[in-house]
């Protein structure tokens, strides 16, 4: 641990300022070396960053561009956040996103053009939170029963979804897949009867979807159930202190499988979302390159886990995101912005650590000893 | 006990330096931002833009795609000003991809993989001054109701196959062609076609065995395929996805290689044969040309060797002199213009499918729509036309 002669040692007690100076440091810190970079490779830093601000924040269509990029990443955050809140490693929203996808998709081309679209829209929710949490639900299952790697197996039924959704658009004369048309054409999904399209709350400016506003309510009641419930405090107890729990006669593993298939759930409204407020078809290629699951893995940990910062990170990601493709050209390669978006993420990541430990030489100071001495 | 008031006053001193920092920030971008939104006519130019699904150095489609734009640079000189965005998905991104293109005041947008279709055709009704070029496209030919400032293009890569399979055909010891096909689509479906018409043409005998990747890039994937074909007993092979990893198969094995979209051969030049390819630039070129002469229609474009859109890489040192000879001759003749658009050998006989079902007879020509939606194989395949 102090082969580096630096060591982690946990703040004893944090300065209210702390929480909150640390990120907007961090994030400042990240513009900085963003600077260097862009220096390093010919660009204008400042132009840069303003056109950032610009196409995701300010000029005209640009916030709902963000918020488009942003839904998603709300429903993958909070699925990630929610598990990681008890210690289960809930890879698997990228997974859950597509099987919330595939059952979205498929309710809502059942009930057809004829049913009311209040109808198609709720099945939407109900039926994209089910396919998502069935697929949650295994690697929670799993844990519980066989103490399996949650990790390992939500990771890997990824992959599973994926080949699922490709062979019924693919490899198959599915329900989903379009047979008529261009679909003979070109492999692609049915178009969901308009009917069933998730409306947007039009603020003149600014348009807001409606799986946005979905994903907020739930995160603000994610919140109260984390903090007002005694659900959400056996969850707290179990991943804070599994043996704790066990002793106060909580049980552990129902609380796992609980908290895999809540957690699945939401991605899988995330997929439904997708579907029914942008993508209107099932298509497995999109669903696969834009890797919604991962990024909100990325969207929890910024968050800290908090399901209400999800709804912040996820807009201030969905906004990169949205201004990433602006700044793409013949002089800025993709790869350019990928490096950006991924430093802003190791600074805040990294700045994290620093708000919770602080670094010392060690050898100065034993292990345990007050840290006020130290400084 | 002194840490107390130094903790205060660094403290402060970090708070300060933060608001220096931040208002620094903010005033700095701010500038910038009124200086970068102030783009937007542009004098005498055209600003066209190009909306990729892969990398610019994908080494196959993208690469090729990005070749066109260059070569309309070139052409142009400072009558256009081009840019392209990389890597886009095909999802809902895409419409905001274009609403950033068109922001920056580009007024000819094109896009390049089928999946951008629906955000270019919704665009091109909301911005009824912007030229849409959609590559690959097929809602004009299947009769969809579309805006008129959108179009579609594409070109007959079919018959640059038909000519790359007599090679083939010639090539192959004991009679098995192998193919590594990507999708069961009517776009490769047709151009494997063509490309058995073209073997059987010099060699009746031929037989063509298809696996299908269900991928257009990956390059274990086509790897694999390859060996199987290998396994199977093809003593030529043509992968018709994006990496050349099946040359890799082909040259241990020593065996001729087909490739596609580009000139592959690069390490595999020991085993090297040719490809079908496409030429974008000089399409692009001229729909450019009539923007700005302001004379721009919808054409719904289908392009051939006869005006160069569709092409042949390169032959390799293995390639016959005979079967380059005969080759030749075939390009001459899709060049001379009588070739029919719609390829000049599919009716050259009566053609039965996999069931021995006459689905072409003698004289007969396609129409666009026909090639649009083939969905059989022709008799000497095997493999399911189905995927």
């Amino acid at each position: 641990m102090s082969r580096f002669g630096f060591r982690l040692e946990p703040r004893s007690n944090l300065p209210k300022w702390l929480p909150w100076a640390v990120p907007v440091g961090s994030f400042l810190a990240a513009l900085l070396v963003g600077a260097i970079v862009l220096f390093a490779t010919g660009q204008n830093a400042l132009s840069v960053y303003g056109r950032i601000l610009d196409r995701a924040f300010l000029s005209e269509g640009a916030f709902t561009g963000t918020l488009i990029s942003a839904t998603p990443l709300l429903f993958t955050g909070l699925c990630a956040a929610v598990a990681f809140r008890i210690g289960f490693f809930n890879i698997g929203g990228e997974g859950q996103f597509v099987m919330g996808a595939i059952f979205g998709s498929g309710i809502a081309l059942k009930l057809g053009a004829d049913a009311p679209g209040i109808l198609s829209v709720s099945a939407m929710v109900i039926f994209g939170a089910i396919g998502g949490g069935l697929w949650g639900l295994i690697p929670g299952i799993l844990k519980a029963k066989f103490r399996t790697n949650e990790i390992i197996t939500s990771l890997m039924l990824n992959y599973v979804a994926i080949v699922i959704a490709t062979y019924l658009i693919f490899d198959s004369n599915s329900f989903w897949r379009e047979l008529t048309g261009s679909g003979v054409v070109f492999p692609k999904g049915k178009i969901l009867p308009t009917g069933s399209w998730w409306p947007n709350l039009d603020f003149g400016s600014i348009i807001v979807p409606f799986g946005f506003v979905l994903g907020m309510v739930i995160a603000g009641w994610l919140y109260v159930l984390q903090r007002k419930t005694r659900f959400g405090f056996e969850m707290r107890v179990v991943g804070g202190a599994p043996t704790t729990a066990r002793y106060a006669g909580m049980k552990p593993a129902r609380i796992v499988v609980a908290v895999a298939a809540l957690s699945g759930a939401l991605a899988g409204l995330g997929g439904a979302a997708d579907i029914g407020n942008f993508r209107h078809v099932l298509d497995p290629k999109g669903l696969q390159q834009s890797g919604f699951g991962y990024a909100g893995i990325v969207v929890a940990a910024l968050a800290r886990l908090n399901p209400v910062a999800v709804v912040f990170v996820a807009v201030l990601l969905g906004g990169i995101t949205n201004a990433g493709y602006a700044l793409r050209g013949p002089d800025f390669p993709s790869g350019l912005v990928g490096v950006l978006q991924g430093l802003i993420l190791f600074c805040t990541l990294g700045g994290e650590v620093l708000a919770r430990y602080r670094i010392t030489r060690s050898g100065r100071t034993p292990v345990g000893a007050s840290v006020l001495e130290a400084s | 006990m002194v840490s107390q008031p130094s903790n205060t006053r660094r403290r402060l001193r970090f708070a300060g330096v933060a608001a220096v920092a931040v208002l620094a920030v903010v005033s700095l971008v701010a500038t910038a931002c009124s200086k970068s939104s102030s783009s937007g006519s542009s004098g005498g130019t055209v600003k066209a833009a190009w909306i990729y699904v892969g990398p610019v150095n994908d080494g196959g489609w993208t690469q090729a795609h990005d070749a066109g734009r260059k070569y309309v640079e070139t052409k142009l000189g400072s009558k256009v000003k081009t840019t392209y965005k990389e890597n886009v998905p095909e999802g809902p991104e895409v419409a905001q991809v274009i609403n950033d293109l068109i922001k920056d005041g580009n007024t000819v947008i094109f896009a390049t993989s089928y999946g951008f279709k629906d955000a270019m055709q919704a665009a091109a009704t909301a911005n009824p001054k912007v030229k849409f070029e959609m590559a690959t496209g097929d809602s004009i030919t299947l009769g969809q109701k579309v805006a008129s400032n959108y179009n579609e293009f594409y070109g007959a890569g079919e018959d640059s196959l038909y000519i790359t399979g007599i090679a083939a055909g010639k090539a192959t010891k004991n009679n098995s062609i192998g193919v590594s096909a990507p999708f069961a689509i009517p776009e490769v479906i047709r151009g494997i076609n063509a490309f058995t018409l073209g073997a059987q043409s010099v060699n009746p005998a031929a037989k063509v065995n298809v696996v299908w990747t269900k991928t257009w890039f990956d390059p274990a994937v086509e790897r694999k395929s390859a060996e199987s074909l290998v396994a199977a007993g093809a003593d030529v092979i043509f992968s018709h996805q994006d990496s050349p990893s099946a040359g890799e198969v082909a040259k241990a094995k020593n065996l001729p290689w087909f490739g596609y979209d580009s000139d592959q051969s690069g390490p595999y030049s020991s085993v090297w044969q040719t490809a079908g390819t496409y030429n974008w630039g000089p399409f692009e070129l001229s729909e450019l040309n009539k923007v700005i002469d302001g004379t721009w229609k919808q054409n719904n474009y289908y392009g051939t060797i006869a005006d160069n859109f569709a092409g042949l890489a390169p032959y390799g040192s293995t390639v016959a002199a005979a079967t380059k000879t005969l080759m030749d001759a075939e390009i001459t003749k899709a060049k001379a213009g009588k070739a029919d658009a719609f390829g000049w050998y599919w009716g050259l006989a009566d053609r039965q499918d996999q069931d021995g079902k006459t689905v072409i007879t003698k004289g007969q020509t396609l129409t666009m729509k026909d090639l649009y939606t083939m969905s059989y194989f022709v008799k000497g395949t095997t493999g399911s036309p189905k995927g």
